[in-house]
C-alpha cells in the first residue's frame, strides 16, 4: 500500500444502454453496486433492468434475471421481446432467465438466497436481477418463519453479489413513504422510477435518489418508452457544454431590409423573438432566416411545433425550392414535437441531438406558443424556467435561435412580447397589424437589440410569394401604436415593400 | 382414429408416421422435427425394454424441468396443459395421461395407455403434445427464442444429465 491514494480500488463504469442514463448517473453504473429499481406498477422497472442487462450479458460473464412471483415469466419475454434491445441469440448462453416461484412459495429465505447463491456460482454472471424482490418478503409467512429475517436476508445478498463481483438489481414496487425497508439501506444505488398524471397527460419520471460513489444529477429526469425501451431526458443537459465564444459577427436574416433595421443582422450566437399575431407572418420570416444560413453554407434545425413537417416543408418548399434538397442533402433538419405530453428536456434533447449531427449554426423554434401548449400541463407551469434552461443550453453551444411567439391582441392595444418568456432573448422584434387608407397593413419594429444599435421606427411590411420584404417607415404618421395611425403632416401615400 | 385438419401439424405428424422417425426430414414443420429430436435424445440413451412412448414421455419429463427453470413450474404446466388438451383432439390415446405440476415424473398414466392403445399411438400422441407445446411456446415468445430454450433442453438430455430422468422406475 502506498498511502497515497495510487492503491485504491478503482470502481469501473458499465454502461447502463439506456440513452440519458448514464449522464444522469454521472457516468454510468458503478460496476459490483447493489442497487434497487424502485416505483409502482407500470413504471418501466422490468424494462430499465432489461436494458441494462441487454447492454452488458456476455457469455464469459452472463446475466441472471431472477424471475419471482411477479409478472410472469411467458408475458415478461413476449412483452420484452417487442423492444429492439432484446436479442433473442442473447437469450439461453449470455442472458438466463430463472424462476424463484417454486423457492418463494414453498421454502423459506434462507432456501430462496441458497438457490440464488447456487446459480451464481455456477454461471459466474457479471449482472444479476431479481424481478421482484418484493414478492420474495411479501410470501414469507409468519409459520414458514426462517433462520433469519428479512434484514439478514437482504444483507447477506448484498454481500454475496457483491463477492461474487455481480453489479445487481433488485426490482421492487415501493411507495414513497416505504424509504425506511432494509434494503433502502443496504442499496449502493436506488432509481426511482414514477408516472404521474396530470389531467389527461402522464409523464414519466426517474430520480437516482441514491448512487454511491458517483455524484448523479439531482432532480427528477422525465422519460418515455418507446420501441427502443427508456430514453431519459437529462434534466440538466450536460454539463460539458460550455458557451462558445461569440465573434459578435451578423447573420443575414434573409428578409430584404429586415437586416438594416437591427443594424447589420442577427448577432451570432444570440436568441431572437419575434412575436405577432396569427398571420403576421411570422414563420415565413423564420424560414427565410434559415434559408439564409442555408445558402451561406451552414447547417440548421427547424423545430416545429404548430403543424405538421410535410406541410411546414411544403410551405417552406413553395417559397424556396431548396429547402427539400437541403433536408435530404442532410444540412437540415425539420423536427416535429407536439404529442401534447412533451417535457422541456425532452424538446431540447431533440434539438441538441439534431444539432449535433449537423453541426447546425441556426435553430428555429416555430413557435413558443405551440411548444407551449405541446407540454404536458405539469410542465407548463414551469414554462418560464424551463425556456430559460433551454435558450441557455442552446445558445451555450454557439447556435443563434431563432424562435417566434403569437401574440393574442386586441386591435387597438398593442402587445409588444408574451412577458412570460421575453426576458430569455437578446433580440426581439414584433409585428402588427394596423388599419391605414381604409386597409389591413403590416408593421414591425425591433423592440430589444442587446448591444447594438437598431431602428426605433415602424416599418411596413408585405408577406409577397418570396416571403416577408420590409418596406418605408411611417413618419408622417403618429398613432401607429393603437393601431390606427394618424397623419400627422402633409398627406403622403405610405409605399408598401420597397 | 386421430383426426386431423389438412394443414395442422398433427396432420404432418400423422402423413409422416411410416417413414423412419429419427431422420427430420426437411419438409417437416420445425417444431415436429424439434419434437422428434427431442425423444431420439432420450431413446438413444435408453436400454431394452424403453419403448418409443417411454422415450417421448421422458423427453416431456425433461421438457418440463427445464422449462420450468426459466418460466416457473406453473407457467410451464400450463403450456402443457394446453398442448395436451390441443393434442387429444387428433390423439384419443392420451385420455388416460395426466400431467403432475411440481412433481418429478411430471407426466402420469404413461403405462396405463401403452397397455390400452399401444406403444405406437401413444408415442405419437405425446410427440404431437410436444409439437403443441413448442408451437405454442414459440407463439408467445417467438418461434427463435423458443427453439433455443427448448435446444437446451435437447443439449441436457444429449449430455445424458443422470438427475434427469426418473421415468424408468415410474
Amino acid at each position: 500500500m502506498s498511502g497515497n491514494g495510487q492503491d485504491r480500488a478503482v470502481i469501473r463504469s458499465l454502461p447502463s444502454g439506456v440513452p440519458g442514463l448514464d449522464t444522469v448517473l454521472g457516468g454510468g453504473l458503478p460496476e459490483f453496486s447493489f442497487n434497487l429499481i424502485a416505483g409502482g406498477p407500470g413504471s418501466g422497472k422490468t424494462t430499465l433492468a432489461h436494458q441494462i442487462m441487454f447492454a452488458n450479458a456476455k457469455v464469459e460473464r452472463p446475466a441472471l434475471y431472477f424471475t419471482v412471483l411477479g409478472e410472469p415469466t411467458l408475458k415478461m419475454l413476449r412483452y420484452q421481446r417487442q423492444f429492439t434491445y432484446f436479442d433473442p441469440e442473447l437469450a439461453g448462453s449470455a442472458i438466463q432467465f430463472i424462476n424463484l416461484s417454486a423457492e418463494v412459495m414453498e421454502r423459506n429465505l434462507t432456501e430462496v438466497l441458497q438457490r440464488i447463491v447456487s446459480e451464481i456460482e455456477q454461471a459466474k454472471p457479471g449482472i444479476v436481477v431479481v424481478d421482484s424482490f418484493r414478492t420474495i418478503a411479501g410470501q414469507q409467512r409468519p409459520d414458514k418463519a426462517s433462520a433469519f429475517d428479512l434484514d439478514q436476508f437482504v444483507q447477506r445478498l448484498a454481500l454475496h453479489l457483491t463477492t461474487w463481483e455481480v453489479t445487481s438489481f433488485l426490482l421492487g414496487e415501493y411507495a414513497a413513504e416505504e424509504q425506511r425497508n432494509p434494503v433502502f439501506t443496504v442499496a449502493d444505488g436506488i432509481l426511482w422510477l414514477s408516472q404521474a398524471t396530470d389531467r389527461n397527460s402522464v409523464v414519466r419520471k426517474l430520480q437516482v435518489v441514491k448512487a454511491r460513489g458517483r455524484a448523479p444529477m439531482p432532480g427528477l429526469h422525465t422519460f418515455r418508452i418507446n420501441d427502443d425501451g427508456l430514453q431519459i431526458f437529462p434534466r440538466i443537459p450536460e454539463q460539458t457544454r460550455n458557451r462558445a465564444p461569440s465573434k459578435r459577427e451578423r447573420l443575414s436574416t434573409g428578409v430584404p431590409g429586415m437586416d438594416e433595421m437591427i443594424g447589420g443582422g442577427v448577432i451570432a450566437g444570440d436568441a431572437v423573438m419575434l412575436t405577432g399575431p396569427a398571420g403576421s407572418g411570422k414563420s415565413t420570416v423564420a424560414t427565410q432566416f434559415m434559408i439564409a444560413g442555408l445558402s451561406a453554407g451552414e447547417t440548421g434545425v427547424i423545430a416545429v411545433f404548430e403543424e405538421y413537417p410535410e406541410e411546414y416543408i411544403a410551405r417552406a418548399n413553395a417559397r424556396n425550392p431548396e429547402v427539400g434538397t437541403m433536408i435530404k442533402e442532410g444540412k437540415l433538419a425539420v423536427i416535429y414535437l407536439r404529442p401534447l405530453d412533451l417535457s422541456v428536456d425532452e424538446a431540447l434533447f431533440a434539438i441538441l441531438e439534431a444539432v449535433d449531427r449537423l453541426g447546425a449554426k441556426r435553430v428555429v423554434i416555430d413557435s413558443l406558443s405551440g411548444f407551449e401548449v405541446a407540454l404536458a400541463p405539469t410542465f407548463r407551469e414551469d414554462f418560464r424556467e424551463s425556456l430559460y434552461r433551454l435558450v441557455g443550453t442552446l445558445t451555450a453551444t454557439g447556435v443563434t435561435v431563432f424562435m417566434t411567439a403569437e401574440v393574442s391582441e386586441a386591435f387597438s392595444e398593442a402587445r409588444f412580447t408574451t412577458e412570460k418568456v421575453s426576458f430569455i432573448t437578446d433580440e426581439i422584434i414584433v409585428q402588427r397589424y394596423i388599419e391605414m387608407e381604409g386597409a389591413l397593413w403590416r408593421v414591425m419594429a425591433v423592440i430589444k437589440m442587446r448591444g447594438s444599435d437598431h431602428t426605433h421606427q415602424f416599418r411596413l411590411y408585405e408577406v409577397t410569394s418570396k416571403g416577408v420584404v420590409v418596406g418605408g417607415s411611417l413618419t408622417e404618421y403618429d398613432g401607429i401604436i393603437t393601431g390606427v395611425p394618424t397623419l400627422r403632416a402633409k398627406p403622403t401615400k405610405a409605399k408598401r415593400g420597397k | 382414429m386421430a383426426r386431423t385438419s389438412a394443414a395442422s401439424p398433427a396432420r404432418a405428424f400423422m402423413n409422416s408416421s411410416d417413414r423412419d422417425k429419427d431422420t427430420p426430414s426437411r419438409n417437416e414443420p420445425p417444431a415436429q422435427q424439434m419434437a422428434r429430436r427431442l425423444i431420439k435424445s432420450n431413446r438413444s440413451q435408453r436400454t431394452e425394454g424403453h419403448t418409443a412412448a417411454r422415450a417421448a414421455a421422458s423427453a416431456c419429463d425433461k421438457l418440463y424441468r427445464e422449462l420450468s427453470r426459466w418460466v416457473g413450474p406453473d407457467g410451464c404446466h400450463a403450456l402443457f396443459t394446453r398442448a395436451l388438451a390441443q393434442a387429444r383432439i387428433d390423439h384419443p390415446a392420451l385420455e388416460p395421461i395426466q400431467l403432475h405440476a411440481r412433481s418429478d415424473p411430471y407426466i402420469d398414466g404413461v403405462a396405463e395407455t401403452i397397455i390400452a392403445h399401444g406403444d405406437p399411438a401413444t408415442a405419437a400422441g405425446l410427440e404431437a403434445m410436444l409439437v403443441h407445446l413448442i408451437e405454442l411456446l414459440g407463439r408467445l415468445i417467438g418461434d427463435d427464442m423458443a427453439m433455443k430454450l427448448i435446444e437446451r433442453s435437447v443439449a441436457a438430455s444429449e449430455r445424458g444429465d443422470p438427475t434427469s430422468d426418473r421415468r424408468e422406475e415410474a
